[in-house]
């Protein structure tokens, strides 16, 4: 660890990341990969299963802390390692090689990274859903809305990429394509949901 | 007539805080009044709100593996500057090593379980053909339980070292209490009686009887284990001896092919038996006994073995349990050896063999009529 980086206490973290301090992020990314990349190896994954998990598990982290609704009643590692070990059980059990019992070094505690797994799978559908919904949509407006919401671009960086006459013009296009995406996206979304 | 984009601009720039005073007021009163127009501003909101999230969501997902990259390429750094120290001992992972490793790490416990079911199943497998073929070839175990106990007799009779199963088996009948039974016949007329030593082995009193029930106390003069013979006396004082005996005993061997027979209790009943002597030697060419071909059975140890003419040839001993109907018998040569060292030694009660044979040139059924008032059962108790 180290090199001449500034080290975090837990509190510390938390609030560096919800500031969307990024040397933070990477600096938590770092201090905890080897715990769950050990975890991951000692129960029958691979080193890049492990990565995938973790980053997987940082991400559920990282979202709870921006949308500030995180409640850690324990350490950071734990509340990782807690995540971590949930998503690579459930990758297991989708390998269909889940054996039942797994290789812990450290006891599980109650950590609330459960509810907070469910939590985040409901946003991974939503944003496959999203996902799905821009492929559909078609160009224009697919690189549009991704240069305005997923970019963030300004409206006159892109009046100007795109070739519009003026800002107006591409806004009026833009919400015309937002129009049709909550169609596609909701249309899917109901869908899904009325199973 | 507003269009649904036309309602986004204004949720947009309401959302951005760019509506006037008066516009904002009549929208928010109007998200209050109507539901289904609040309802198209949910959908908006929430469309908008999940793009900028989704897209924070990629934003971070880039982020994430950016720094892994940068682990990864520090860590190739480190490697690269290990390697580039001639002094540093290096570990080589060969691309294939390092495969056989990940694939032991991956399926180290399946492997495991694999190897210990394939141990298990090894084991089970060999348990269960042991198990099966003791319990279908009962003969078999059999047999080597008989060869066990020609062993033991081996032991015991360590001087000629000669193992034949003996016969003697124990009496079905549950009244006369004595464990184990064998065959007996006059010596002379008065009251000696020889019988097979392994009958009366371990013996704490002897009892002959005779075919009409009548019961006598007996006890061993001599044994001789080697030739497995065993001299008894009566011992009642109301023992008035016998008849004259109707055989004579046979000094010299008698010759292959001969027809003999024997007499014996295997069972409560006197049952005869007969075939021909086949061979001057028997057990392991053991020449102190004939090997004849007389089905014997456990009850017919000590019996008389006679040739037609009615001489005494040899007293039954045993028979081998793999050969189809060996029988074996003591020579009477040896046992006329054994009676005359005896008798040379002049004992109390002088052995008065007998010298003239009554039998020689009757037909069999006669022959046995006189024979079997000189055949007796010993009963052993232990």
């Amino acid at each position: 660890m180290g090199k001449g980086q500034p080290s975090y206490t837990d509190e510390e973290f938390v609030t560096a990341i919800r500031r969307g301090d990024d040397r933070a992020l990477a600096q938590l990314y770092r201090l905890h990969l080897p715990m769950v990349s050990h975890f991951v190896l000692q129960n029958s994954g691979t080193e890049d299963e492990a990565k995938d998990v973790y980053q997987e598990g940082v991400m559920v982290f990282y979202e709870k802390v921006r949308d500030g609704s995180l409640e850690l009643s324990c350490q950071i590692k734990t509340y990782l390692y807690a995540v971590c070990r949930r998503l690579w059980l459930k990758r297991l059990a989708e390998k269909g090689r889940f054996g039942g019992r797994l290789d812990d070094h450290e006891p599980f505690l109650e950590t609330g990274a459960e509810a907070d797994l469910a939590e985040a799978e409901e946003r991974d559908r939503r944003f496959a859903l999203m996902g799905e919904a821009l492929e559909q949509i078609g160009e224009p407006c697919r690189s549009l809305l991704e240069g305005f919401y997923l970019l963030d671009r300004s409206m006159q960086q892109l009046t100007a990429d795109f070739g519009y006459t003026n800002a107006d013009n591409a806004k009026n296009q833009k919400y015309k394509c937002l129009v049709r995406l909550k169609k596609l996206f909701f249309s899917h979304y109901k869908e899904e949901e009325s199973y | 007539m507003m269009t649904e984009a036309d309602y986004y601009a204004l949720f947009d720039a309401y959302q951005n805080g760019e509506l006037a005073g008066a516009e904002r007021a009549n929208l928010e009163r109007r998200l209050a009044a109507d539901p289904s127009f609040a309802q198209r501003y949910d959908d908006f909101e929430e469309l908008t709100t999940t793009l900028t999230s989704y897209g924070e969501r990629l934003a971070t997902r880039n982020k994430l593996k950016a720094f892994q990259a940068a682990l990864d390429a520090e860590a190739d750094a480190e490697t690269t500057v290990e390697t580039g120290n001639p002094n540093m001992p290096v570990m080589h992972i060969s691309p294939m090593e390092r495969k056989l490793r990940e694939f032991w790490s991956a399926h180290r416990a399946t492997m495991a379980i694999a190897a210990s079911v394939a141990v298990m199943a090894v084991f089970v497998t060999l348990l269960g053909l042991e198990w099966w073929r003791a319990s279908q070839s009962s003969s078999l175990y059999g047999y080597t339980v008989l060869r066990r106990e020609v062993e033991r007799i081996k032991r015991n009779q360590r001087a000629m070292g000669r193992a034949i199963n003996q016969i003697d088996g124990s009496k079905p009948e549950a009244a006369n209490q004595s464990k184990f039974s064998g065959t007996g016949f006059a010596l002379t007329a008065d009251g000696y009686l020889i019988t097979s030593y392994h009958v009366i082995q371990g013996a704490d009193s002897l009892l002959v009887e005779s075919r009409d029930r009548q019961h006598y106390h007996a006890e061993p003069v001599f044994t001789d284990v080697a030739h497995d013979l065993a001299i008894l006396r009566i011992r009642d004082k109301d023992f008035a001896g016998f008849r004259r005996l109707p055989y004579s005993f046979k000094r010299g061997q008698s010759d292959l092919g001969e027809k003999v027979y024997t007499l014996g209790y295997p069972r409560e009943d006197l049952v005869f038996n007969d075939g021909s002597l086949s061979a001057r030697s028997g057990f392991e060419g053991d020449t102190a006994f004939y090997q004849i071909s007389i089905p014997v059975n456990p009850g017919n140890s000590g019996g008389p073995l006679l040739d037609d003419r009615g001489n005494l040839i040899g007293v039954v001993s045993g028979r081998q349990m793999d050969v189809q109907s060996a029988a074996f018998a003591t020579k009477s040569s040896y046992l006329m050896k054994l009676v005359d060292s005896l008798a040379s030694a002049s004992p109390k009660e002088p052995y008065n063999l007998p010298r003239t044979n009554l039998l020689a040139g009757t037909s069999r059924p006669q022959q046995i009529r006189k024979l079997q008032d000189y055949v007796f059962v010993v009963k052993v108790y232990e």
